[in-house]
């Protein structure tokens, strides 16, 4: 970890503190190219199960750096705060959900971008898709299909973990990442059903 | 400045000080309209601003000529409503950042509409003016801060104005510009659900999960909220911003108008007895309505055929949000809220039982609410050290995203995420040597450009002539705590770069609100006269209080001719406050500051025999005092000081 001065009272820090210990100033946020951590944004190692009391760092946190706090203050305090809160916001939303948060863990470890996928998994989506649409016209077994794409999720995310763990070829990961990354489209879509009805 | 008086009571300059914000909390309302403040016991509370009663009927009547005093808000316009229809308007919040060429321009209504260039709706009221929703929005605004500085005696400036949660993003910018126009900071729009739950919050010191249902005159709203530690988080928000008692009335209207010929009055004037009729079947089974001439009887019954179909359109926006709170069903949930007029109609309270399984709470009048917690809002965002620690994260109502190839849209920013937010979304060119790139900005959950509301269209120009797909452009929306969006367009390789804060493409043009701003300079002169009276008032009664208190105790230090001349221009003080004039208010204030500058000298030279004499003396701890005081008090001992060039002293 790197450190930094605080703009306002001078005092050195580690760049992932947003308050300045010394005096309490909400610090501007890393500059824009700087890979950002957002498990160390709420004070978490990376992992990939829900940090505990994840939600409790959010609320402490969000107390400090909302807007809200900052009415009052200066302009640049202001824009500090609204950024800081964005990030935030959205670091708390990788967090809370198990194919994002697996997705950043990796990230964090080099894996990014779309891979090739096998043509074999490819069909499999065509398949899922058919049947989704099938299920969707006759209103029925759309719950059955759901619960089966969610067991191929976690089983999918359970492969990650297993590979991650045992040190594997992330170049692998980043296909099973992206199969996630699928099946969680699914799923939103899915449970976007009964909206539409 | 009597410095006399200041010096005495810091404690009352201090309480001046404390309320001086004059920040409230506005509930702009379909049908009413309610202001509300946070006063020093922590509560808020509404302000009656019309005829006595807290409501402000949201409509505005144009009389002919213009000019001041042309233009009447509240009840007493409401009653012009039958003889005016077509200059009076009734219902102004349906029309808030719609186009004219929106269904709801278009619905059973009386008036006439004009072309706006830009498609923004234009009434024509009172013998041919012009006016748009927004500028008779901000008639309203400015009806409820004059009245609400009369009520309070301290000039109104800042305002928290709530909005439907699922107002989209023209609305909420309308709803802003109608504030700025009325002379109002709009420090924050607030969704209602979320006004309400916060007034229920702190009164019920609760935790856990709760769903707003808010039914108001035009809009119906749903949100479902968590209370943790002093922290509400929206979870999930929805709704239909065109459905309301309203149209309980219009559907109910339709019956009395069977069969006759519509003309503007005869519309208007269905349309009011049926809104009796409607308010009368919430206590009775049977009413009886007079109508053009004749009577007829309608039953609860028959309101509620017509109505069913209504009340039930609020039941999938309903079931949505509890899916995508997580909270599918309403299983965890810990209790439903009312909110708005419309849910006082007993078939709306069957219903909502039925949705959610529980019985609503309807402790706090469903009409204030949303006021009360908008006024607490404004305590939160602008006092020193609110009374309430509470933090509120509200949520997108609508996803935002980009149009793409083939009439689609890409999502950046889906609904129910917490705001602020940003989204980055990197396109290519598609074409060889492309050096625009169109950027449409659209805001909806389908998946076809068509069926979205278009909110901006830009081009990012200046793109370096490569081969297609090459020249990488990066958007960014970013939605601030207020939900409204700016989008910034970035050409990676170039840095050219373009930022938009979105004007919606229907709404209004600059040149539209340059208008509207010069028009409300007229008004200007007339709210300068305005303030200036009331901050000279509230300065004569602070005084005269004051004076009052310093005669009873400590009149022994003058003379019976000193004390009447005192009282003297204290009565003349009075006279003139009780008038409209602020400059003989001003004159006044001097003139009682310069009779009693004697006075003044004596009360400080006992002061500090006192302090002398080891009695501590509350008002000369100048840490206690106000800065005001702490200036006159400052001021005071310099002139205490001896200055041989004067004569007098010494």
């Amino acid at each position: 970890m790197s450190a930094r001065k605080c703009w306002s009272c001078g005092h050195e820090h580690a760049a992932a503190e947003v308050i300045c210990p010394a005096c309490g100033k909400v610090q501007p946020p890393p500059p824009a190219e700087t890979a950002l951590d957002k498990f160390a944004l709420l004070g978490f190692a990376p992992s990939f199960d829900e940090p505990e009391a994840v939600d409790d760092k959010f609320r402490t946190l969000s107390r400090k750096l909302h807007p809200d706090r900052f009415v009052r203050a200066p302009a640049q305090e202001r824009r500090y705060s609204l950024e800081q809160t964005t990030l935030l916001n959205d670091a708390y939303k990788t967090l809370k959900d198990p194919v994002r948060r697996a997705e950043h863990l990796l990230s964090l470890r080099g894996v990014r971008g779309d891979p090739k996928m096998s043509p074999q998994f490819l069909e499999e989506t065509m398949e899922d898709r058919e049947k989704l649409l099938e299920a969707k016209m006759s209103g029925n077994g759309v719950e059955e299909l759901a619960r089966g794409v969610r067991e191929k999720r976690d089983s999918t995310l359970a492969e990650v973990r297993a590979l991650v763990a045992r040190g594997g070829d992330l170049a692998q990961a980043a296909e099973l990442l992206a199969r996630m990354r699928y099946y969680a489209r699914y799923l939103d879509e899915v449970e976007g059903r009964t909206a539409e009805i | 400045m009597p410095a006399i008086f200041q010096i005495s009571e810091p404690g009352e300059t201090r309480s001046k000080e404390a309320c001086a914000t004059g920040a409230v909390g506005i509930d702009l309302g379909t049908t009413n309209s309610l202001v509300a403040i946070v006063l020093g016991d922590g509560k808020p509370q509404a302000l009656a601003v019309d005829e006595g009663s807290t409501l402000l009927p949201s409509v505005v009547h144009y009389r002919p000529g213009g000019g001041p005093g042309s233009v009447i808000v509240g009840a007493a316009a409401r009653r012009l409503a039958a003889d005016f229809p077509r200059d009076t308007i009734v219902s102004v919040k349906r029309f808030m950042g719609r186009s004219s060429a929106d269904p709801e321009t278009r619905r059973l209504s009386p008036y006439r509409f004009a072309d706006g260039q830009s498609g923004v709706v234009r009434f024509v009221v009172g013998e041919g003016r012009l006016v748009n929703p927004v500028e008779v929005s901000a008639e309203i605004l400015r009806a409820l801060r004059s009245r609400a500085e009369e009520r309070l005696g301290i000039p109104v400036k800042q305002a928290v104005i709530t909005v439907p949660a699922y107002f989209d993003d023209a609305q909420r910018q309308a709803t802003k510009e109608a504030g700025r126009l009325a002379g109002l900071e709009v420090l924050r729009l607030l969704n209602e659900p979320t006004a309400a739950a916060l007034a229920y919050g702190l009164d019920k010191r609760s935790q856990g999960t709760f769903a707003v249902y808010d039914l108001g005159g035009g809009t119906f709203d749903i949100s479902i909220l968590k209370l943790v530690e002093g922290v509400f988080e929206v979870k999930a928000v929805g709704g239909d911003s065109a459905l309301g008692g309203d149209d309980f009335d219009r559907a109910l209207a339709e019956i009395l108008l069977e069969g006759k010929e519509r003309t503007p009055r005869l519309v208007r004037e269905a349309i009011d007895a049926a809104k009796a009729a409607k308010e009368e079947l919430t206590k009775n089974d049977r009413t009886v309505v007079l109508f053009h001439g004749g009577r007829r009887e309608i039953t609860r019954a028959q309101l509620e055929q017509v109505i069913l179909p209504l009340v039930e359109k609020t039941a999938a926006p309903s079931k949505r949000a509890l899916r995508d709170a997580g909270v599918p069903e309403g299983k965890g949930l810990d209790g439903v809220i009312l909110v708005g007029g419309s849910t006082r109609v007993p078939l709306v309270r069957t219903v909502v039982r039925k949705l959610f399984g529980m019985e609503p709470l309807a402790d706090i009048d469903p009409d204030e609410v949303v006021a009360l917690g908008a006024a607490v809002q404004a305590d939160l965002l602008t006092a020193e050290s609110p009374q309430h620690d509470v933090l509120l994260l509200d949520v997108t109502p609508l996803s935002l995203g980009l149009e793409t190839m083939g009439g689609l849209v890409e999502k950046l920013i889906v609904r129910n995420t917490t705001i602020p937010a940003r989204a980055t979304q990197e396109f290519t060119t598609f074409a060889d040597a492309q050096t625009g790139m169109d950027i449409h900005v659209l805001q909806g959950e389908r998946e076809l450009v068509q069926d979205c509301r278009s909110l901006a269209k830009f081009t990012l120009g200046g793109i370096p002539p490569l081969p297609s797909g090459l020249a990488r452009v990066a958007v960014t929306f970013q939605v601030d705590a207020d939900g409204i969006l700016s989008v910034t367009a970035r050409e990676q390789l170039t840095g050219v770069s373009q930022a938009i804060t979105v004007k919606p493409s229907h709404g209004l043009s600059d040149e539209e609100i340059e208008r509207m701003l010069l028009s409300s300079i007229e008004h200007a002169e007339e709210d300068v006269q305005a303030r200036l009276l009331i901050d000279n008032r509230v300065e004569a009664q602070r005084i005269l209080k004051a004076a009052e208190k310093q005669l009873e105790s400590n009149g022994d230090l003058l003379s019976a001719e000193e004390r009447a001349q005192i009282e003297a221009s204290m009565q003349e003080l009075r006279d003139a406050a009780a008038g409209s004039d602020h400059h003989a208010i001003h004159e006044r204030i001097e003139r009682l500051d310069h009779v009693s500058a004697d006075f003044a000298k004596r009360l400080m030279d006992r002061g500090i025999e006192r302090a002398l004499k080891g009695h501590a003396v509350a008002e000369f701890d100048r840490g206690e005092m106000s800065p005001h005081a702490k200036k006159a008090y400052e001021a005071l001992q310099e002139k205490e000081k001896p200055e041989p060039s004067n004569a007098e002293r010494g």
